[in-house]
């Protein structure tokens, strides 16, 4: 079945070079309402949510603010945050503007590292939205939860 | 047979809706000619209707800041709109204030021109022009950033006030099919007229400094334009402060040899924040500076300095570091340029030490 309009819009802002060099959806051919759809119910099949999710990035995110390109430790987590100039707005034209911040969190206990952007965040906030499969910041709901330490 | 007419049908009509969408459209869209009227009389264009404010006067040489190319992302190609233009967009309405929305600011690149404008432009942006320029110079400086000398053709020249930006339009290029325009800080000072020199600091992801790190080589045209901006030095009488971070050492250095150039009366102190030794850059040229001239120090600041780098130096947040120089605010302003989170600590620490917050002055990109 086909996706509406507006996903239509979304999904071609997602492309290359239209916000980013490697554009949100890296070689993942499904449709943006598809991979809303299986993230989501992921998620939910988990008991988490969307929000629990981003919440606990920004969390991270605001540890590492504090020293940026620096890594800091906060129990068995080492995070470490790289600020850029300027600011790169969100594909769901949903007029929202996230700084240029990445962060990379890495989780000792389990060995697994995960990386995302402030843009991250917030889609996943506001849209529950990982990014596609093969993207440059796609951590898949589970995987992400699980190295955040919201689920074992 | 039946169920295959009916598809035939509802294909066959649809076919002819479209086909009279798009010949309507034609019609209905077709604004004909329209005339700008510029400060008041200053300039008359005569453009295309249903074509964006930004780009009708992008295509008459006048060129209104814009980092986002007109995705109305960026809020920068503000200009007043006095008469003739539509009711604001929920596109434009993040990022105008209440007094800009009494005053008639639009964002040009949301303004679709439908019939006769009247607007108002800061005399400065007509001083705005297009260069093809020919990249002449590619310095690595650090394992991400990289010093970028753009030389103009012969007889052009540029005039700017140190502290300004370019703007660079990219080329399409791997899966990037469209053109995208972001903006760089200039780093060599204003006496330099043939040229300009650009740091630039890769961004994970960054449609242009991707482009700028990966696929521009020596001898490559590029367009640019520019100069744009607020961020320059204020005449006074008052000593400076400076901090920076990674490329946004860019401005600073442009406004510190404009200084020494002129040999004004002033104090200054460089403050530049780094996390490691190998995250320094230019630091012979400030060294220089140094030597030659007792006016200026600079103090490069090591956050998180590795067991190799063998540093002497400062260590410590540069805000950190800042304080242990500059006891007070009073006299003194402070030029700022880094991440939006450098400039938000540094701006913290800075009022707190009497900084007059109209004397702070930071780009806001």
């Amino acid at each position: 079945m086909k996706q509406g309009p507006r996903l239509e819009m979304i999904q071609e802002n997602m492309k290359p070079g239209a916000y980013t060099a490697h554009g949100f959806l890296g070689d993942d051919d499904r449709m943006l309402k598809d991979i809303l759809r299986e993230d989501n119910s992921a998620v939910e099949r988990h008991g988490i949510s969307h929000g629990e999710i981003a919440a606990k990035m920004r969390y991270f995110t605001e540890i590492g603010r504090r020293f940026p390109e620096s890594t800091v430790t906060d129990g068995d987590f080492e995070i470490t945050v790289d600020d850029h100039r300027g600011f790169i707005p969100c594909p769901f034209a949903d007029n929202e503007k996230a700084l240029k911040t990445n962060t990379r969190l890495y989780n000792k206990r389990t060995g697994e590292t995960v990386y995302w952007s402030d843009l991250n965040i917030h889609m996943i906030m506001s849209h529950g939205f990982y990014e596609g499969k093969g993207s440059f910041f796609r951590t898949g709901p589970v995987e992400l939860a699980k190295t955040l330490g919201l689920i074992d | 047979m039946e169920i295959l007419k009916t598809i035939l049908g509802i294909t066959g009509i649809s076919t002819v809706l479209a086909v009279f969408i798009i010949v309507a459209e034609k019609f209905l869209n077709n604004y004909g000619e329209c005339g700008i009227d510029i400060n008041d009389g200053g300039k008359l264009l005569k453009v295309d209707g249903g074509v964006s404010l930004l780009s009708a006067l992008a295509s008459n040489k006048i060129f209104i800041p814009s980092a986002c190319g007109g995705k109305a992302t960026c809020g920068l190609c503000k200009v007043k709109v006095l008469d003739g233009a539509g009711p604001v967009l929920p596109t434009e309405e993040p990022y105008l204030n209440k007094q800009e929305l009494q005053e008639g600011v639009r964002l040009s690149c949301q303004v679709r021109i439908k019939k006769d404008l009247r607007i108002y432009i800061p005399e400065e942006l007509f001083n705005i022009k297009e260069f093809n320029a020919t990249v002449t110079r590619i310095t690595d400086l650090t394992r991400d950033i990289k010093e970028y000398r753009f030389d103009f053709r012969e007889g052009e020249e540029i005039s700017f006030r140190a502290g300004q930006y370019m703007q660079i339009e990219t080329k399409p290029y791997g899966k990037v099919k469209e053109r995208a325009i972001r903006a760089y800080s200039i780093s060599s000072p204003p006496s330099d007229k043939k040229g300009v020199e650009l740091i630039i600091r890769k961004v994970p992801g960054g449609v242009c400094t991707t482009y700028m790190h990966d696929h521009v080589r020596e001898g490559d045209e590029i367009r640019i334009t520019g100069p744009y901006g607020e961020f320059y030095m204020r005449d006074d009488s008052d000593d400076y402060v400076f901090m920076a971070g990674g490329s946004g050492m860019a401005p600073i250095k442009s406004i510190i040899s404009d200084i020494l150039e002129k040999k004004l009366d002033k104090k200054m102190i460089f403050f530049f924040g780094a996390v490691t030794k190998k995250d320094l850059f230019h630091t012979e040229f400030f060294r220089e500076l140094e030597k030659k001239h007792d006016n200026f120090k600079y103090v490069p600041a090591l956050s998180n300095p590795g067991p190799d780098d063998d540093w002497e130096g400062e260590a410590g947040l540069v805000t950190d570091v800042m304080k242990r120089y500059v006891e007070t605010g009073r006299d003194r302003h402070a030029y700022l340029c880094g991440s939006p989170g450098m400039i938000n600590a540094c701006i913290k620490v800075l009022t707190s030490m009497e900084f007059d917050e109209s004397k702070i002055f930071y780009d806001k990109f």
